[in-house]
């Protein structure tokens, strides 16, 4: 027990090492960036791209990418507002078909590249522009003013001044790391993104695994619309462009591989977390645009250099 | 003659591991050198070695009497040393063509000269006989054998002085396998030297002047091949003793031939056309035939991996069926273990435990959907030690077993899902003697334990010593079925040719 | 197991370090804030020209005035992407500053952030895109808004327009971000513009304020309607669009267009007789009208928190 304790704190370690790094560099160079307040405040900020990495680390240890994340988030939102300002749902009935409606689209996804085995990236990428324009269409390219209604989710509870909206995202979290770990169905993911020809002549039907890893992003992908409209209490139809390329960095950052068959949840939430921590921090020092996105990016690549070095380490240490 | 090649002292390390330890080798111009030992003996490392293709750890390697030490694989081949390795290196979706000529396409301004290219290629191909493929045929379209002969005929067509073979013949058929051979006789003759590596002790015998014998990473001799015995060189590669004995038939208790295990009637799935056989309980059933013969494309209509056209499959007393994907017939009693274990049959990333566990996860070892991990690791553990796998634990990744090893995970899948009847592609293919070995002792007791057994192989030996009836393939009809007393290599070789000789006798 | 274990690590790292640094406020820097308000300039996209000359703006003036404030200037990579931008608001807040002076992306979506940045005691100024009034009154929450009147302006342009064309002349209208608040302002100055010179408008597209759009589907209008004889730009990155669809479907001499903004290569454009029209609504100076504001309303809290309107002239080739 001990020592599977210590492999996965030294799982983690590169990672968390990245992450509290980052966090001393703006203590130390922003004077109210070590506070309870600014971190609480990045927690908020960021349930939406937590749920989506999640989704994403599923569907690329199947061996899949999932480009639609954005503009089927704000499809969702734009279902939400249409019907609690249009039609004046309570959330409790909106929600679910806020659900339906993006995971409709991730069955959409799953169902197209694995029935006819396109790529998909392709499949996606058709996606990203179906799901947005209908998002146009839904709210008429108006940005959609809910109000208290829907604020609930996303405004930090007075006890412990974390929104519902993190708590549930945490949860979610925690289920997918058991779900990838414990079950014969994340074995399914690991093994199928590994190599497909290998479990299909084993005897396993690969199809439904794969169109599921993709249906769970995209019911999750309508949490995070409803984790940002809450926030935002408006439904935006531009809301999460590039939400996309944000997710996919953030499971790279976690040690995902975009080839399939590796990946960890928590490792996508620390990435999540650096990600978030880093555009905080900057915002805070009021860096400059152009330097924000050069360090941005340098970082990405640090913490995806410093984890294939961890491994290599570990490799030959075995 | 004068030595060509000669290194002292080769050694590699893995971190702690020494893989190769302190071995002398020398290769003349104009020999054939066998190099012989199980899987893991340091074969394929020496060789990679000398082929500039992994790093030396220790000792001196001099080309021709001049220091040789090659950085990577071009400047080995700028040296004049060129390497045939067991996995094919071809890119499949260029052509033929492009394949043979990667390295050195015929350009002007960067532009490929078409023309040219073809040309050469066709000379390349001609001068090994190959006249039959096309220049223009993409390289994945073609069989294995057939990429194995353009892998050789790329490595031919280059000016070499040493040239490394390494299980150049385990895909190939009896007459490509002898037009292999009229080239490399040739070549001796020019001059060249040839390190050849291969399990098939019997082209070793025939071909190589001398045989060099490694075990565990050492060299243990090198002596002329005429001078030892198949025998010996099993004993030498093994430590002695345990010479491969060929089994005689132990009297099995066979099923009643009424009702059998497996029956398979009038399958037709592409190349495969009308075959029916059937199975007794406890009944080991070869099926071997030229390259092309469809072989693995009958086993894979029967396992439901391609679906049939027509016909059925009948397992035990369930009902006929025919399968249309391998889930169906898992759940139907089959398993089959795959001729090409790191395309189809492993999860090569993955560790030992999780191989052996994939499909018997949903069945056995989980409840609502979680996996029971410590029924899952003693399931693995007790199958590493019935198969004897040679590993540092269960959670060895299986990418880093040799050959040997691997296949002894693919099986050990298949018999902790469990089957009633167990279909084989090419079982031993390319592994050592003693994997082997094991391999058939676990056929062996399966078969005792009243399941039915399939195997298809293209060697002989293999079949003989492990079948109870062996049917031959031919243009994908089942032509001939022999017994025990009935069959001889002869006998199995005029049945594969009947359907090409018919052919020819029409026309 | 290890999944709740790292959760539970994450959550009291959180909790850990925030009570820690709450219970012991740090040196020198804290002790002068309250001498020196620390404002936040919260823009959008500082990639685009229009709102980094109005950053570098702000930035010059308060070197000009480095006794009397600090400055953090933020954007957002993509001007719709609104939820980094309430989130930005959020973090300015955790920060500690006194005001906040924003370009919000979305005329509805900010306005809860800054209600709730309000109840902290923060001041916050709105500039450039008015936010909605419905909305606001709704999370009963008033901000003032600093800037001009983008309706007046691109009907000042439009009137310019309509001097160099026929009565029943047909025009396409380039609009900006629908859900944008300027979009909608400039879209009816130039509407009621057209109307009262009797000009019809026969295509009117969003072409998201970006020139490749802009250049698109300028290029699709010009060959649906080859009558036209105007395209109105309602921003100038837009109107470049326009250029390049005009030139290619070789009608540089005989369609006109106007832009809104006055960025550098407009005029240049103006000067060369490709644009006939913009507005310069004084952009390098909106956000510094905006923080004085702001700075104001910080040193004195009673002071009445008004709109101010700030002015926007027509920019032709005889007036540059």
């Amino acid at each position: 027990m001990k020592h599977q304790l210590t492999q996965s704190v030294l799982q983690y370690a590169g990672l968390l090492g990245v992450l509290l790094l980052l966090i001393a560099v703006f203590s130390l160079s922003s004077e109210n960036f070590f506070q309870m307040q600014t971190l609480v405040t990045i927690a908020n900020s960021n349930p939406d791209l937590i749920f989506v990495s999640v989704g994403m680390t599923m569907v690329l240890i199947v061996g899949g990418i999932d480009l639609s994340v954005g503009s089927v988030l704000a499809l969702g939102s734009a279902v939400l507002g249409v019907l609690m300002v249009h039609y004046e749902w309570g959330l409790l009935a909106a929600l679910p078909v806020c659900l339906l409606a993006t995971g409709l689209c991730g069955l959409f996804n799953g169902m197209v590249s694995v029935w006819f085995s396109i790529p998909s990236f392709i499949v996606t990428l058709g996606m990203l522009e179906m799901a947005r324009g209908g998002s146009k269409v839904l709210t008429d390219s108006q940005s959609l003013y809910i109000g208290r209604s829907i604020e609930g989710f996303g405004e930090p509870l007075q006890s412990i001044s974390l929104s519902p909206a993190f708590l549930v995202a945490v949860g979610s979290v925690i289920v997918g790391q058991f779900l990838l770990t414990k079950t014969v169905f994340g074995r399914y993911l690991v093994a199928i993104g590994t190599n497909a020809e290998a479990v299909r002549m084993s005897g396993i039907r690969t199809a439904p695994i794969t169109v599921a890893a993709f249906v769970i992003s995209g019911v999750l992908v309508g949490m995070a619309a409803l984790a940002q409209t809450s926030r935002l209490s408006t439904a935006d139809p531009n809301a999460a462009i590039g939400l996309e390329l944000a997710a996919i960095a953030a499971c790279v950052i976690g040690g995902t591989s975009l080839m399939g068959g590796r990946g960890s949840v928590i490792a996508s939430f620390i990435g999540v977390l650096i990600i978030a921590v880093l555009q905080s921090g900057l915002a805070q020092l009021g860096v400059e645009d152009a330097t924000k996105q050069l360090i941005t990016g340098a970082v990405i690549i640090l913490a995806v250099l410093l984890d294939a070095l961890r491994s290599r380490f570990g490799k030959s240490d075995a | 003659m004068s030595e060509l090649l000669a290194v002292t002292g080769m050694t590699k390390r893995y971190g702690s591991v020494t893989v190769l330890r302190d071995v002398a080798f020398d290769l003349k111009a104009g020999e054939i050198h066998a190099l012989l030992g199980a899987n893991g003996a340091g074969k394929s490392t020496l060789c990679k070695m000398v082929a500039g293709l992994t790093d030396v750890s220790g000792g001196q390697m001099q080309l021709g009497g001049e220091p040789y030490a090659p950085a990577d694989k071009p400047s080995a081949e700028t040296a004049g040393v060129q390497i045939v390795q067991q996995e094919l290196n071809l890119i499949p979706t260029l052509n033929v063509a492009e394949n043979l000529l990667l390295t050195r396409l015929p350009s002007r301004f960067g532009i490929v000269q078409h023309g040219d290219l073809h040309r050469r290629a066709r000379a390349a191909l001609d001068r090994l006989g190959l006249s039959d493929i096309q220049t223009h045929t993409q390289v994945g379209r073609l069989g294995v054998g057939r990429q194995q002969m353009v892998e050789i005929a790329t490595a031919l067509d280059r000016q070499c002085r040493v040239l490394i073979l390494d299980e150049p013949t385990a895909a190939l058929s009896g007459s490509e396998t002898e037009r292999l051979f009229e080239q490399l006789f040739r070549l001796r003759e020019q001059g060249v030297g040839m390190i050849y590596i291969s399990h098939r002790l019997d082209e070793v015998k025939r071909i190589a002047d001398r045989t060099t014998v490694l075990r565990d990473g050492k060299w243990v001799c090198t002596q002329p091949t005429r001078e030892i015995s198949t025998d010996d060189m099993v004993d030498l590669m093994s430590g002695g003793g345990t010479g491969m004995a060929t089994k005689t038939a132990s009297a099995r208790c066979l099923g009643p031939a009424d009702a059998p295990v497996l029956s398979v009637d009038s399958l037709t799935c592409g190349i495969v056309q009308d075959v029916s056989f059937a199975v007794r309980a406890g009944e080991t059933f070869g099926i071997t035939g030229l390259v092309g013969s469809g072989r693995t494309e009958l086993l894979r209509a029967i396992f439901g991996a391609d679906p049939a056209d027509s016909g059925s499959v009948t397992v035990g007393n369930r009902d006929a069926t025919r399968f249309s994907h391998p889930a169906d017939a898992v759940v139907g009693g089959l398993a089959m273990v795959t001729e090409d274990r790191k395309q189809n049959g492993l999860l090569l990333d993955q560790s030992i435990r999780s191989n052996t566990a994939i499909n018997s996860l949903a069945p056995f070892f989980s409840r609502c959907g979680v996996v029971l991990q410590q029924r899952e690791r003693t399931a693995a553990q007790s199958m590493c030690e019935q198969m004897d796998t040679r590993c540092t634990g269960i959670e060895q990744i299986v990418g880093t077993l040799s050959g040997g090893n691997q296949q002894k995970v693919v099986v050990a899948k298949w018999l902790t899902r469990g089957a009633d009847v167990f279909l084989f592609d090419e079982p031993t293919r390319g592994i050592d003697v003693a994997a082997r070995r094991r391999i058939y002792e676990m056929i062996d007791a399966l078969a005792s334990q009243g399941k039915g057994i399939v195997i298809v192989s293209s060697d002989l030996e293999e079949l003989f010593e492990t079948c109870d009836r062996i049917a031959v393939l031919s243009a994908g009809r089942l032509v001939r079925t022999f017994d025990r007393s009935g069959w001889s290599e002869d006998a199995i070789l005029q049945a594969s040719f009947e359907a090409h000789r018919s052919d020819a006798a029409r026309t | 197991m290890r999944s709740a274990w790292f959760s539970i690590a994450l959550l009291v790292l959180f909790v850990g370090c925030s009570s820690k640094s709450s219970t012991a406020p740090t040196g020198g820097d804290q002790d002068a804030s309250p001498a020196r308000p620390k404002v936040a300039l919260i823009m959008k996209s500082l990639a685009n020209e229009f709102f980094s000359t109005m950053a570098d703006g702000a930035k010059t003036h308060q070197s000009e005035h480095a006794d009397q404030y600090d400055l953090v200037v933020n954007g957002i990579k993509d001007e719709r992407d609104l939820s980094r931008q309430v989130a930005l608001v959020d973090e300015m807040v955790a920060a500690g500053v006194s005001a906040i002076v924003i370009a919000p992306a979305d005329s509805k979506a900010l306005v809860p952030a800054l209600r709730k940045a309000k109840e902290k005691g923060v001041v916050v100024v709105n500039i450039d895109n008015r936010l909605d009034r419905d909305v606001m009154e709704s999370e009963s929450v008033q901000i003032p808004f600093v800037g001009p009147d983008n309706r007046a302006g691109a009907q000042k342009v439009g009137d310019f327009l309509a001097t160099r064309l026929q009565k029943g002349d047909k025009v396409a209208v380039l609009e900006g971000i629908r859900t944008s608040f300027n979009a909608q302002q400039r879209h009816a100055g130039f509407l009621a513009a057209m109307k009262q010179a009797g000009v019809e408008v026969v295509s009117s597209q969003s072409a998201q304020w970006e020139m490749s759009q802009a250049n698109t589907i300028a290029a699709s209008m010009l060959s649906e309607h080859p009558e036209i004889k105007a395209i109105l730009a309602a921003n100038d990155s837009m109107a470049l669009g326009a250029i390049a669809a005009v030139k290619s479907a070789g009608r540089a001499d005989d369609v006109l267009i106007v832009g809104f903004d006055n960025i550098s290569a407009v005029q240049s454009a103006i000067r060369d007789g490709k644009v006939l029209a913009t507005a310069d609504q004084y952009g390098g100076k909106l956000a510094v009208f905006g923080i004085e504001t702001a700075l104001q309303l910080v040193n004195d809290q009673s002071a009445a928190a008004d709109d101010v309107e700030t002015p926007v002239d027509l920019v032709t080739a005889e007036t540059l």
